[in-house]
């Protein structure tokens, strides 16, 4: 950890001699005068964010973001102040009308929005991941079974290759997590769900094993073109928290099983 | 030299014919969708996705012409994406209702975003909506004045005001009548949201719409455009000043009703269900099969003032990756979702 924060440090002093040079207002100059970082989030969506039952903010990006703001200085404290109650549609014209430093909201990397918008390095990829009990069961799909959930992407992508996979069966399930069970009761050979809904049935203690990712679904902090010190800091302190294990360990709690060591 | 060889073989684009013209057939006529053609780069999509609300048994559609998109400078105006969504739109037997906003940069201040429109632009934005409502005279006849006003976000991020609201809709409304008369001018559009007076976020829509009758609204619109979204519950489910659901229109009603404004009709220019599988507020797939059917139903049998109830939305040009995709009818390459086929069923 010790050397994580080092390398943050280190980037955190090159991105705001980057900024200076440049002429124009980077926002960690002023996240870090403030010692606040603002994140943007609609709190509608667990487990990333949203609003407990005691009405407190809580899920795995508002601890990312804690995390991230503890690393942006390592000598003076930043603390986040969340603006929570935005609405998805509104959380791009947030950054752009100044409200927010950064969003933090399970959000997707969308190449159309990188005129205006710059992402981190992604966090998490919420993809479609092929899913076995063993993982040879899952090398050669022609003549198996593989559950899907009905109308995902997952399923699409499966009447795909039911196109050139001899004897390949799909089986539509109701659910993601209807998939899974399925997989268990050995009614399906492997399944195609999305990564989280893997995550937490291997958290939950079932014998699955995550083959490989499909499709990629990655999502990233994002923030204003132009603030490249503050892109540049949170990216260092992302390589950090994967670095030293604090970012599995988020996944741990926060989606039952850590990506990567699923 | 092999720019001009690749250009020279690159096949040509789909041909796209506009075809005789269409009728929709329902058992509904108040059946509506709020497409998402704007943008929509391709002729063959935009005509694809009409027809498929056509054969869904929807003569409704609610969308958006932004006027950043159409006069990206002052007097400079790009009628083609517009033209060719309304004349599809025509073609297969739809009414358009025109959703207007989305300042473009030469009318708002810099680092501000489209949302933003101040009071010195309100005469720029009222001819954007004269020019918009003249050339379509006859075939566009509905138009909403802007969105969700009620929310910050949609109000430039600043604290909302419906009495700026209301001067803007004043603004506009006379224009809008001296290019074409028969246009009906739909104002509110709010966001259904229980945020108290004061919030940053915004303020809750009742009370903005009672805020909009005392800065004398009435004589500045000639209907009201509701968004009623059903979040968790049912379209039966009663309606409560401190509850979000389907029948909160029937409060925005009843304020219309005692300002006077009985003979006003209503129309539900967006609404709907989401069935993502984690989001929130969403709810199981075959439930918003049957709220989306019953909320058709219960507008027809119930609300002899609303005119349409457009659902939140057709399809999407490219998935948004989030739980905004469990809104669609149809998925962006053109699979009907169950609560498409349920809905064409139902019209038949």
């Amino acid at each position: 950890m010790q050397v994580g924060r080092l390398g943050v440090g280190v980037v955190v002093v090159a991105a705001l001699l980057l900024a200076g040079c440049g002429g124009r207002g980077d926002a960690l100059e002023r996240v870090l005068e403030a010692g606040v970082l603002r994140v943007g989030m609609d709190a509608s969506f667990p487990p990333f964010e949203y609003v407990d039952g005691e009405g407190s903010l809580t899920g795995f990006d508002v601890e990312l973001a804690r995390e991230l703001a503890s690393r942006l200085a390592e000598d003076r404290p930043v603390e986040v102040q969340f603006v929570a109650n935005l609405p998805y549609d509104g959380l791009y014209d947030a950054l752009t009308a100044g409200e927010v430093d950064v969003v933090i909201s399970a959000l997707y990397v969308d190449p159309a929005r990188m005129a205006d918008f710059a992402y981190s390095a992604p966090y998490f990829d919420a993809g479609q991941v092929l899913v076995a009990r063993d993982e040879t069961l899952a090398e050669d799909l022609a003549g198996r079974t593989l559950a899907v959930e009905f109308g995902s992407e997952g399923d699409v992508v499966a009447r795909g290759w039911q196109r050139r996979l001899s004897g390949l069966q799909v089986l539509p399930c109701q659910t993601a997590a209807e998939a899974l069970e399925r997989l268990v009761a050995g009614e399906a050979d492997a399944a195609l769900v999305d990564h989280l809904s893997a995550l937490a049935a291997i958290g939950a203690g079932k014998e699955l094993t995550v083959v490989r990712a499909v499709t990629a679904e990655p999502y990233a902090v994002a923030m204003r073109r132009h603030d490249r010190g503050l892109l540049r800091a949170v990216d260092a302190a992302l390589a950090a928290m994967a670095a030293d294990g604090t970012l599995a360990a988020l996944q741990q709690r926060w989606f039952g099983a850590p990506a990567g060591g699923d | 030299m092999l720019l001009a060889v690749v250009a020279a073989l690159r096949p040509p684009p789909p041909l796209v014919v506009v075809g005789p013209p269409q009728t929709v057939q329902t058992s509904n006529p108040l059946i509506g969708v709020h497409t998402r053609l704007t943008d929509e780069v391709e002729e063959w999509k935009v005509q694809r996705t009409l027809q498929m609300v056509r054969e869904m048994g929807a003569p409704w559609i609610v969308e958006f012409f932004p006027w950043a998109y159409i006069e990206p400078r002052p007097g400079q105006y790009d009628w083609s994406h517009a033209d060719m969504v309304i004349e599809h739109a025509r073609a297969q037997g739809l009414t358009v209702i025109a959703r207007m906003g989305w300042v473009p940069d030469w009318a708002r201040s810099p680092e501000t975003t489209p949302t933003m429109l101040e009071a010195d632009a309100y005469d720029d934005f009222a001819a954007f909506v004269a020019a918009f409502v003249g050339r379509y005279r006859g075939r566009v006849n509905h138009v909403v004045i802007w969105n969700e006003p009620n929310l910050s976000f949609e109000w430039g991020y600043r604290p909302v005001d419906p009495a700026a609201y209301v001067e803007m809709l004043c603004a506009v409304y006379p224009a809008a009548h001296a290019a074409n008369p028969d246009v009906v001018v739909l104002g509110g559009a709010l966001a259904p949201t229980l945020e108290p007076p004061g919030s940053a976020a915004g303020l809750n829509d009742l009370l903005y719409l009672e805020a909009m009758y005392e800065a004398g609204v009435a004589s500045c619109f000639d209907a009201l455009a509701v968004h009623a979204y059903g979040l968790g519950f049912p379209p039966q489910a009663d309606p409560a000043p401190d509850a979000i659901n389907f029948r909160r229109t029937e409060l925005l009603r009843e304020i219309m009703v005692a300002w006077g404004d009985v003979a006003k009709p209503v129309y539900v220019t967006e609404a709907g269900w989401n069935d993502h599988p984690r989001w929130a507020r969403a709810v199981r797939p075959a439930q918003r099969v049957a709220y989306t059917v019953d909320a058709y139903e219960w507008a027809r049998q119930e609300w002899p003032w609303c005119r349409c109830v457009a659902m939140w939305a057709f399809r999407y040009p490219a998935p948004l990756h989030n739980y905004q995709d469990y809104y669609t009818f149809v998925s962006d390459d053109f699979r009907p979702k169950a609560v498409y086929l349920a809905v064409q069923e139902y019209a038949r």
